[in-house]
């Protein structure tokens, strides 16, 4: 029976929808087979309570590569991105920290704290451009194999190193830098204001099982500037719709190109014969052929999942199994009556329109990770706090808000497990801890739902509920990820491929794994 | 008499730098603030060149490398002996727990060949990131291959082994407490970062280098004392210098404490980075960005030296008490915040009938209060009483004397105590020690080099620095 499709893609999360967008718009025949009902894996915007629309797990975008925006055509899809301009960072004092979408705003408000700071902001601001220059050619790149001694992954290395050197010693230096230090001790060589520091050293620990004075924590700080480069949009960002509406626009494209988009299809299986992938097994029973099948899901999931480890190499096997996802953050999600008051800055304002980051100390940031080392849920975590409705009106009904909270640390191996009573004591911490901040919170919640990360595993399928598909860590980055030799969106199994954010390079909307995927599956001639 | 060259420090790297400079024809004169010898034995490995060059052996060299090389402690429990021989340790290991035992040689032998490339790195002055000589790539792309030769696994190892945690790795390998405790402390000595930290596995695999395969202990020797008794150099003690001369932007002297001046067109500081160039040279002559990066050299003191007096044998030679990583890990997170370890982690060593024991974490700057003669009294009685409870047999011995890290600071002159001279961490080695675009050892001043720890290849490596050092210097001296 000749195959129905060219291409079965594994999944709808943005990457695996982004892979089947580029497939499509070459000519292949691409079918898309999701689990849920709904397209986005973990970049989703849910009706999770009526009238209020949440962007339930992702709930900013900023990385998303503009040649993906491009190709796609995804405005004509529908995405349309609303700034996130402002951050304020609450502080127990009473006072607060701002950084405001004007320059001069936030060099005033940040004189106030310490001139010297003020001072120093311009200098690190240019300095984390330039390495943002560094590294971005990089996330375009298919990572050479180290290991080998194909003529084609040393050239592969002789161009990453000249691109080292390209770049200037100065510059290597500092990104090396970046890449071996902890945040806290970089912006220790920057700043002088405690709260400026944890609020920028946060951004740092995101997703990550380490502490801010943890080295390895400092690359993350790039990613802050990664987005604003590019210039299509602010550095951060909210979709118009939630989320979900990049998924939407991202499968509308697909669509447009011929793709077939199937939900509620639950792959279990890759079917594979003489070491060579011929399509699916859904739950159902059903079977699809095609010449080629693309996992978007986690590498576990993929290499140790959908096949027969029996079909791997034992060293892909027992890399796999190495590699770490340790998901270390939870999510509530609020629907609200109104608008919270935070003590800092009374009433409505234009610092609800951005994020307010619950980060007051270094030591708060760090006493939090703390916790999670011993197997707790953070009892003061720290959290991200954005107000969609504030921007988009069309989240929530006229007059009624809803409120995402990012919180970390929740760490999935939760002594004792988790169970809805640790569920709930999670998201009472976590209430609890923003009421601090502002005290009218609890008498405006109307709803909340609290995602810990045995629920995001259970609801997305992300191992561990890892956000990023796999740890952002230096250990698994680049030619390391998923595993050496394998990071180039291939498997062992022929004509079966990988697409999802456990390849490079990884983590938050970025779409860049789905696109080089399909860059490299129509190289192989499909 | 006039001299070609005075090296600030008789310490191990002061003097290797002064004999190799001996042997390349200067007249050297050491300056050293201690009145009198420091006899404590010399603690970490002396790279074969340097032992060969100085013809270290014939002057009475003696290296001692204890067996078992660790008694690990286990509360409640009979100790965990590790010897030099893999088999055996493998035995002692099989009792705890059989898997982890049948994992050992592997373990051994995985680190040891990182351990080698990394030797192979220190063996010379650091590769230059920013070299534009083509012989200088060329000795990367070599090392490079030479690594591939090993195999594919020692490529994925070098890449992926350093800037992970040594919690991470252990969990990898192995499930019994005691042996991964033990291990995480090697991970963490003399750094302000716990066994969960990220880089701690290259610091455990920095300390491995040079002891044989299956050794996670560096030897320790009379290194220190062979130097100063191997003839050739003129050591001045009790001649503390306080500052540099620089004259043209060249380096031109000394000033002693009492004021005195001596000249000489070369300068050689094995003081720290911190400690020359901060407190010895006028600012006026440094630019501001370069003092910047010495000012952020990391070199947070964490290690408090204990001697208790022993009046029989202890029955071991060396012990630790790190009963797992958490054990380390929480005693490391009273240290972030400026506190001293409830319960540190120890290891203490027999010499000259005395027990020596390194206590971590007792931070240089403490939070609240200062290091005064309760708190140090406090932290020798903690150290004595905790010996006693874990190590079978040992009884509470009497304290002779406590060093917290300002004590050793001003003992050793080594800022904030940390005896590596700058802590061995990934953004603080190779290219990047002392400080960046400054690895060669040499100085925005002309004529001042450092050859201290605190330079390629760091803390553990006696005299690697000095002769390091001392190969650029008479290169440089003779172009």
């Amino acid at each position: 029976m000749a195959p129905q499709y060219d291409v079965i893609v594994v999944g709808g999360g943005h990457n695996g929808l982004v892979t089947a967008a580029y497939l499509a718009r070459a000519g292949k025949r691409v079918l898309v087979l999701e689990r849920r009902p709904l397209v986005g894996g973990a970049a989703v915007t849910e009706e999770i309570f009526p009238g209020f629309k949440f962007s339930m797990f992702s709930y900013v975008v900023s990385l998303l590569r503009p040649e993906i925006i491009r190709d796609l055509d995804l405005p004509a899809h529908g995405l349309h991105i609303l700034p996130l301009e402002s951050t304020v960072t609450p502080m127990l004092n009473g006072d607060y920290l701002a950084a405001w979408p004007d320059h001069d705003e936030t060099r005033r408000e940040l004189y106030r704290h310490s001139p010297h700071d003020a001072d120093a902001y311009d200098a690190y601001g240019r300095v984390m451009h330039h390495m943002a220059h560094a590294v971005r050619p990089i996330l375009s790149m298919v990572p050479p194999d180290p290991t080998s001694l194909s003529p084609r992954d040393l050239l592969g290395l002789l161009r990453l190193g000249r691109h080292f050197r390209n770049i200037g010693p100065e510059n290597f230096h500092s990104l090396y830098k970046l890449m071996t230090m902890s945040s806290a001790d970089l912006l220790d060589e920057w700043f002088e204001t405690d709260v400026l520091k944890a609020t920028k050293a946060a951004s740092g620990i995101i997703g990550t099982f380490l502490g801010p004075r943890s080295p390895g924590t400092a690359y993350v700080l790039l990613h802050h500037y990664m987005g604003e480069l590019d210039g299509v949009f602010r550095a951060w960002g909210f979709a118009k719709g939630g989320t979900g509406s990049i998924s939407e626009a991202i499968a509308g494209a697909a669509r447009r190109f011929g793709a077939e988009i199937r939900t509620d299809a639950t792959v279990i299986r890759v079917l594979i014969k003489g070491g060579r992938a011929e399509g699916v097994a859904l739950e159902s029973g059903e079977e699809i052929r095609a010449r080629a099948v693309v996992s978007g899901l986690d590498p576990r999931q993929t290499f140790l999942k959908l096949v027969d480890r029996t079909e791997l190499p034992p060293d892909l096997v027992d890399a796999i199994r190495q590699f770490t996802f340790r998901g270390s953050s939870g999510k509530v999600n609020l629907a609200l009556d109104g608008l919270p008051s935070f003590t800092c800055l009374p009433g409505n304002g234009p610092h609800l329109r951005g994020a307010i980051s619950i980060s007051p100390s270094l030591e708060w940031v760090e006493r939090a990770y703390d916790d999670a080392k011993y197997g707790r849920f953070s009892r003061r975590p720290y959290m991200d706090i954005v107000i969609p409705s504030m921007i988009d009106s069309g989240m929530a009904p006229p007059g009624k808000h809803v409120m995402s909270i990012f919180v970390q640390y929740a760490p999935y191996w939760l002594d004792g497990g988790w169970n809805d009573a640790q569920r709930e004591a999670f998201g009472d911490a976590v209430i609890d801890t923003v009421s601090q901040f502002a005290p009218n919170l609890k008498s405006l919640i109307l709803h909340r739902q609290v995602l810990t990360p045995a629920d995001i595993e259970r609801i997305t399928g992300l191992s561990e509920g890892n956000i990023f598909a796999g740890e952002l860590g230096l250990h698994q980055l680049f030619f390391l990820r998923p595993a050496p030799s394998w990071a180039r969106y291939r498997t062992p199994i022929r004509r079966y491929y990988q697409c999802g954010a456990g390849t490079h390079p990884g983590g938050g909307i970025m779409g860049a794994s789905g696109r080089l995927a399909a860059i490299e599956m129509l190289k192989d001639g499909l | 008499m006039s001299h070609d060259a005075l090296v600030i420090g008789a310490g191990v790297n002061g003097l290797v730098a002064a004999h190799c400079l001996v042997r390349g024809g200067r007249r050297v004169l050491v300056l050293e603030r201690a009145a009198e010898a420091d006899r404590s034995g010399d603690v970490g490995w002396i790279p074969p060149a340097v032992v060969r060059d100085l013809g270290l052996r014939r002057h009475g060299l003696k290296v001692s490398r204890p067996d078992p090389w660790i008694v690990a402690a286990i509360p409640g429990a009979r100790p965990l002996d590790l010897y030099a021989d893999i088999e055996r340790s493998a035995e002692s290991i099989r009792r705890l727990s059989p898997a982890d035992g049948a994992r050992w040689p592997d373990f051994c032998a995985r680190v040891h060949r990182l351990a080698r490339v990394f030797e192979r790195l220190y063996a010379a002055p650091p590769p230059d990131a920013d070299a534009r000589g083509l012989r200088d790539l060329l000795g990367l792309a070599a090392l490079g291959l030479r690594v591939r030769m090993r195999g594919r696994e020692a490529v994925i190892d070098l890449l992926r082994t350093p800037p992970m945690s040594i919690g991470q790795v252990l969990d990898e390998w192995f499930e019994t407490p005691a042996l991964k405790g033990v291990l995480a402390a090697t991970g963490v000595a003399h750094l302000c970062l716990g066994p969960r930290s990220g880089g701690t596995a290259f610091a455990f695999v920095h300390q491995h280098v040079g002891s044989p395969a299956g050794v996670f202990r560096p030897p320790v020797s009379n290194v220190g004392a062979v130097l100063a008794g191997l003839p050739g150099v003129e050591i001045r003690r009790n001649a503390e210098v306080v500052a540099i001369t620089v004259r043209d932007g060249r380096a031109a002297g000394v000033v002693l404490a009492g004021g005195e001046e001596i000249a000489a067109p070369l300068v050689v500081s094995g003081a720290d980075p911190r400690r020359t160039l901060l407190g010895m040279v006028d600012a006026a002559w440094l630019d501001p960005e370069f003092l910047r990066a010495v000012r952020h050299v990391k070199c947070r003191g964490v290690v408090a030296r204990v001697t208790l007096d022993a009046d029989r044998e202890p029955g071991f030679e060396a012990v630790a008490l790190a009963p797992s990583v958490d054990y380390v890990e929480r005693a490391y997170d009273d240290a972030k915040y400026g506190r001293v370890s409830a319960q540190p982690g120890i290891e203490a060593r027999r010499e000259n009938g005395r027990i020596v024991a390194d206590v971590q974490y007792a931070p240089y700057a403490l939070a609240e209060g200062v290091w005064d003669a309760a708190r140090r009294r406090a932290l020798g009685e903690l150290v004595a009483r905790t010996l006693a409870e874990h190590v079978p047999g040992l009884g509470l011995l009497p304290v002779r004397e406590v060093l917290a890290p300002p004590d050793l600071e001003a003992r050793y002159g080594v800022t904030e105590g940390q005896l590596h001279h700058g802590e061995m961490t990934l953004d603080q080695i190779l290219f990047m020690r002392p400080v960046a675009g400054w690895s060669r050892y040499r100085t925005p001043i002309a004529g001042l080099y450092l050859c201290g720890a605190g330079t390629h290849p760091g803390g553990g490596i006696l005299g690697g620095p000095g002769r390091n050092a001392t190969r650029v210097i008479l290169k440089e001296m003779r172009t």
